[in-house]
């Protein structure tokens, strides 16, 4: 299918946005690493234009008949077809737009936030590469290219969260990032061959078509299903595989804030978008993607709920937000999975950016050490912290509230009531969670809390470069669009709603609107906020939260229900010192010893042979007279 | 005596260019160890010109032998010498070009007994070329002990750790892998009855019967299975590969342990197709072991160094399973592999050798923090351990795709057996990195010097190489599909 593409106007855009970040990187790596001013000027350049790109692309396909797709011949081995092109279609494009608004900007307040810093070069090289990887991913037309991004998008990240990699912590966070996310990925690559054995091919449009289905036996079509499910989990860090994402806060905040918004843990909700149909088939599949999601959920929501660095809050509340997609996702409602994770993309960028800026001035993670040194004294982060926090929690009007009000009333379309009240719980959780912290930093006590026994020893320092004002602008004005963004999206609803119903999704079920759950997650939302209100927030607060006051409870969420201890147990007794060492005695003993007695037994038998020949003639003679005695045995009879 | 030649003889030429190395270097005194090294420049350079242009002239619409040569040397025996490129083989020779010199370049700085070094390296290579392009058994067996036999000097001189007992160790494997290879050609050879050890008159169907081929397949495949790493016969190759020294770790892993793959494709599959169907099974059973069992042997070793020859057994085991599926995807997967593989070793022992040269360690404790200190050095590593973990935009991810997915459609449960083996290869891979590269520098090496220009000049090569063919790798697959298509459409059903 070639096609002129010059003359496409479509397709050039798609190229230039999805090409322009490597360029970037490519060149910013070979020639411009030792100028961090042109590195980073290369890098935001290359992604404006990006940005570009992909507004005029959604502006100009916002009236959508049928998914544009694009391929050109990259390899051909045999019978499989490994096409390159571009798939675009509401999903992809408004995905694109996301992932282009949020790098750019966090580019932007990189500018002041990296000011400094030795590596600046490789920091934007890096976010180059991370921006290409993902927006690639997201016009992906078949699931091979999908995948092929999928995993740079991985190696992206593992890079930047090792970014400071003198840091123990942090060149251990991106390992264990890369290889919890490969566990998953090894997963989705054997689905992958499960639909590619019977489908012929991975064309996303033709594994959405209710062919597949045909095609496939249902038992079959529930493993793939699940198999593919299990890239989702790793890579948007749901349970079992949720721990990396909460570690790989050791990156510097705005790496954490684009992993957590709109690319890495993203890429796994929007697959899960993106084969939507496909899922939809199997039914078994969505019943566990539900029960999933809402296990990460609740898990991640608890574990939010007692730890002290600022960070890791958000990294939690990420989890369990993702949960919440995935599960309007598997109850049928695909818009709200969409909407919600356009809306969290926005607000969850502005939580990070914000945090960011606290850590960067007052060089601490620690809630309530923020609180001490002043945090509040930061108007403009403070302001959209909690404007984001408000938007996390679910209060209306922010966008928050009716993306998460259209996964309740998705779950409240399926028959079993389990899944809605868990939400319901977790709206709750997520409303006291998100509004702790705000309230620690905002009225900080002296002799506040407890004493630092547990405490996070503020893990990340950072760096501590100079900030003056032109920064401070620098990472304030990204804050003040995302703010904006926060508060309008949700009024965007409808539009929204319109354009990514244009292309029929089959089986998508019409979602009803009760009122009563609009009035119940409001209750719950204030309820939660209230809640840490009395307890963190007003003037004879003790600042201790409920759950602190259970100390098995709070030892076991603060521990993250035990995960990462069964994680290290694995590593280090079943494969380190179990199947590695068993099979490194193996090498040295079994083979190593059996070739090694090979030649042992060679040379005695050599020494035993050698024993015969003791040079005296009558030995010699004898053995002469044998030997003809043989012969003449042998010739004769 | 008759001859064909098809053309200015570019195959004979490769061989010549590495043979006029050798002797020039012979006849230059041991003191001019520069012109000696620019010697060993030009003319593996030469012979790397050739290959390309070799790879870039084959005509990938006609397919088939190309480039013949040919000259009845003892025709009472059928021995000839018989050179000619096809899809299979010239990827190989690319490789090797490309090893080749760019293992000349990174011993540009030995200053022990430069001259026998060098003579006998371009020894080991011409040997290395004439197999790959000979379509001679007799000249394929004589290029095998050609490429071997230097290579016992070579690590017993020149090495580093436990130098006599690795090279002695190789050196005792690979000539019982001939010892089993030379009865199964004769036998062959005696068999057909037709007085040749011409491969393409061989390889006709209905030469050999099924029982001589599953006879002759299992000795062929053991001999040259040996020299490719097969699980259980793998340990002489982390041993070897340590004790080497840099440059031949490079030809070794690189190359030698091509050949192995090679020859049980061009002299057992060819020859013997029957027996081939006969033993895939074990063949897939023992590579899917071999590639699991190498990531997690290789988790526990110590030695940098040791460390890439378990993950040569691993990615060898690759090849080996590619070549069990019988399909045209997993040959071309195996094949694309034993080159990606190539480079990437090549790649690995490179940049191990120059931060050896600078911190006279391999030891993983002892480094540390590297990247701080070097971090040229250390991007060239790391982005060849992202290659081994077969990260996309490299070279070896295409290979890895291509077997893995044709093994799973062939052998679903050694299939998944050999992609679970990619999580454990990400944990290997990167604890090595973390380890030696990350964390704070070693206060020891701080005054180290990262690489400069010239002496990066090989890395660069190898980089390219694998970003080139990561992008776009049907430079490659189509130059193998001329050789695979046919090859699987004419098995025999």
């Amino acid at each position: 299918m070639a096609v002129p593409w010059v003359s496409d106007l479509t397709l050039l855009a798609a190229i230039l946005a999805t090409l322009l970040p490597l360029c970037s990187f490519l060149v910013v790596m070979l020639f411009t690493r030792s100028h961090p001013r042109i590195s980073a000027g290369l890098s935001i350049g290359a992604m404006s234009v990006s940005l570009l790109c992909a507004l005029f692309l959604l502006n100009e396909h916002w009236h959508m008949e049928k998914p544009l797709e694009y391929a050109g011949r990259w390899l051909v081995s045999g019978s499989i077809e490994i096409p390159f092109g571009f798939l675009l279609d509401p999903v992809s494009l408004l995905m694109l737009a996301v992932v282009a608004v949020i790098g750019f900007l966090i580019q932007i307040y990189s500018l002041g936030y990296m000011a400094g810093d030795p590596g600046i070069s490789r920091y934007y090289a890096f976010m180059s590469l991370f921006l290409w990887a993902m927006m690639s991913l997201v016009v992906a037309p078949t699931l091979f290219q999908l995948y092929i991004f999928w995993e740079l998008v991985g190696l992206s990240s593992y890079l930047l969260i090792g970014f400071w990699y003198e840091k123990f912590s942090a060149s251990q966070a991106g390992k264990k990032a890369f290889i919890m996310t490969r566990a998953g990925d090894v997963a989705m690559f054997l689905g992958m061959l499960l639909i590619l054995l019977h489908l012929g091919n991975l064309s996303i449009l033709e594994i959405d078509s209710p062919a597949l289905a045909a095609r496939m036996s249902p038992r079959l079509l529930t493993l793939s299903a699940l198999l593919i499910f299990g890239g989702i989990i790793g890579k948007s860090a749901q349970f079992p595989l949720m721990t990396w994402l909460p570690d790989a806060m050791q990156g510097p905040t705005p790496v954490s804030a684009l992993l957590h918004s709109s690319t890495m843990v993203a890429a796994g909700v929007y697959l899960f978008e993106r084969l939507f149909p496909f899922f939809f088939f199997s039914p078994d599949a969505m019943t566990f993607g539900l029960f999933i999601g809402t296990l990460s959920m609740l898990l991640a929501s608890t574990m939010a709920l007692v730890t002290r660095d600022i960070k890791e809050i958000w990294a939690y509340s990420t989890i369990s937000q993702l949960g919440y997609m995935i599960m309007g996702l598997d109850a049928g409602a695909f818009f709200s999975g969409a909407f919600h994770l356009t809306t969290h993309a926005a607000f969850k960028a502005l939580l990070f950016l914000c945090s960011g800026v606290l850590i960067h001035t007052f060089e601490t993670n620690d809630i309530y050490e923020l609180g001490r040194k002043g945090g509040r004294s930061l108007k403009v982060p403070m302001a959209c912290c909690c404007i984001a926090a408000g938007a996390l929690a679910g209060l209306p009007p922010l966008s928050g509230f009716f993306s998460k009000g259209l996964i309740l009333e998705g779950l409240a379309d399926l028959s079993n009531p389990v899944w809605l009240i868990a939400a319901l719980f977790g709206a709750f959780l997520t409303a006291y969670y998100a509004f702790r912290p705000i309230f620690i930093i905002l009225f900080p006590r002296e002799a506040s809390g407890e004493p630092e026994v547990h405490s996070a020893t503020s893990t990340s320092k950072d760096h501590s470069a100079g900030h003056s004002s032109s920064h401070y602008w620098l990472m304030g004005w990204p804050l003040i669009l995302l703010a904006g963004a926060t508060l309008c999206l949700g009024f965007l609803k409808a539009p929204l709603e319109h354009f990514m119903g244009q292309t029929a999704l089959p089986g998508v079920k019409g979602i009803g609107h009760p009122v009563w759950l609009l009035y119940t997650e409001i209750i719950l939302a204030v309820g939660g906020v209230g809640l840490a209100w009395m307890e963190f927030g007003r003037r004879c607060a003790q600042q201790v939260g409920f759950v602190e006051k259970i100390p098995a409870l709070h030892r076991l969420f603060a521990e993250r229900w035990y995960l990462d201890h069964f994680y290290g147990w694995f590593v280090d007794r079943v494969i380190d010192r179990g199947v590695s060492a068993l099979f490194t005695q193996n090498d040295h003993r079994v083979i190593d010893g059996s070739i090694d007695g090979i030649s042992r037994g060679t040379v005695e038998t050599g020494r035993l042979i050698s024993h015969m020949h003791l040079g005296m003639v009558q030995y010699r003679l004898l053995a002469m007279f044998v030997v003809m005695v043989l012969l003449a045995f042998y010739f004769f009879f | 005596m008759p001859m064909e030649f098809a053309g200015f003889p570019f195959l004979s030429a490769i061989l010549i260019s590495c043979l006029a190395g050798f002797f020039i270097i012979l006849c230059l005194p041991e003191a001019r160890a520069r012109e000696i090294k620019w010697v060993g420049a030009v003319c593996s350079g030469m012979t790397l010109a050739l290959a390309i242009y070799l790879f870039f002239a084959y005509d990938k619409s006609r397919g088939g032998l190309q480039f013949v040569e040919r000259v009845q040397w003892i025709p009472s025996l059928g021995i000839q010498y018989f050179n000619a490129a096809d899809g299979f083989n010239l990827p190989n020779l690319l490789l090797s070009g490309i090893v080749f010199f760019t293992g000349v370049l990174t011993m540009w700085e030995l200053e022990i007994r430069v001259k026998e070094f060098f003579a006998l390296y371009f020894l080991m290579v011409t040997g290395v070329f004439g197999l790959f392009m000979s379509m001679d058994l007799f000249f394929i067996f004589v290029w095998y002990d050609v490429s071997l036999f230097p290579m016992y000097p070579l690590i017993a001189i020149w090495g580093t750790t436990r130098k006599e007992y690795g090279a002695m160790k190789l050196t005792l494997y690979l000539l019982a892998g001939s010892a089993l290879i030379l009865p199964a050609i004769l036998y062959l050879f005696v068999q057909s009855g037709l007085n040749t050890f011409d491969i393409v008159r061989l390889m006709q169907p209905g030469t050999f019967t099924a029982y001589q081929q599953k006879f002759a397949f299992i000795l062929l495949y053991l001999g040259f299975g040996i020299l490719a790493g097969v699980w259980p016969f793998h340990t002489w190759s982390p041993v070897g590969h340590v004790a080497a020294p840099h440059g031949v770790s490079m030809v070794h892993a690189g190359v030698l342990m091509k050949i192995g793959a090679f020859g049980v494709l061009r002299v057992a599959m060819f020859l013997c197709p029957q027996g081939w169907q006969h033993w895939a099974q074990l063949m897939a059973l023992l590579a899917s072991i071999g590639i699991i069992y190498g990531v997690l042997v290789g988790l526990r070793q110590t030695d940098l160094k040791y460390v890439i020859g378990y993950s040569s057994v691993s990615h060898m085991g690759i090849v080996g399973l590619g070549l069990s599926t019988m399909t045209v995807s997993g040959l071309n997967g195996a094949v694309f592999q034993m080159f990606a593989h190539g480079v990437m070793t090549a790649l690995l022992f490179s940049s191990v050798g120059y931060i050896y040269d600078r911190t006279h360690t391999k030891a993983i404790a002892e480094l540390g923090g590297l990247s701080r200190i070097m971090p040229v050095a250390s991007g060239y590593f790391i982005v060849a351990a992202m290659a081994g973990m077969g990260v996309p935009g490299l070279a070896s991810f295409w290979g890895e795709l291509l077997v893995l997915l044709s093994a799973f459609e062939t052998y679903p449960i050694r299939g998944t057996l050999a992609i679970s083996a990619l999580a454990v290869s990400a944990l290997f891979m990167l604890r090595v990195v973390q380890k030696t590269f990350y964390g704070p520098a070693n206060p020891k090496y701080v005054d180290l010097q990262d690489v400069p220009f010239s002496l990066g000049v090989p890395r660069m090569i190898l980089v390219t190489v694998i970003l080139l063919f990561g992008f776009f790798p049907s430079l490659l697959l189509d130059m193998i599909e001329t050789a695979s298509i046919p090859f699987i459409n004419g098995l025999p059903r």
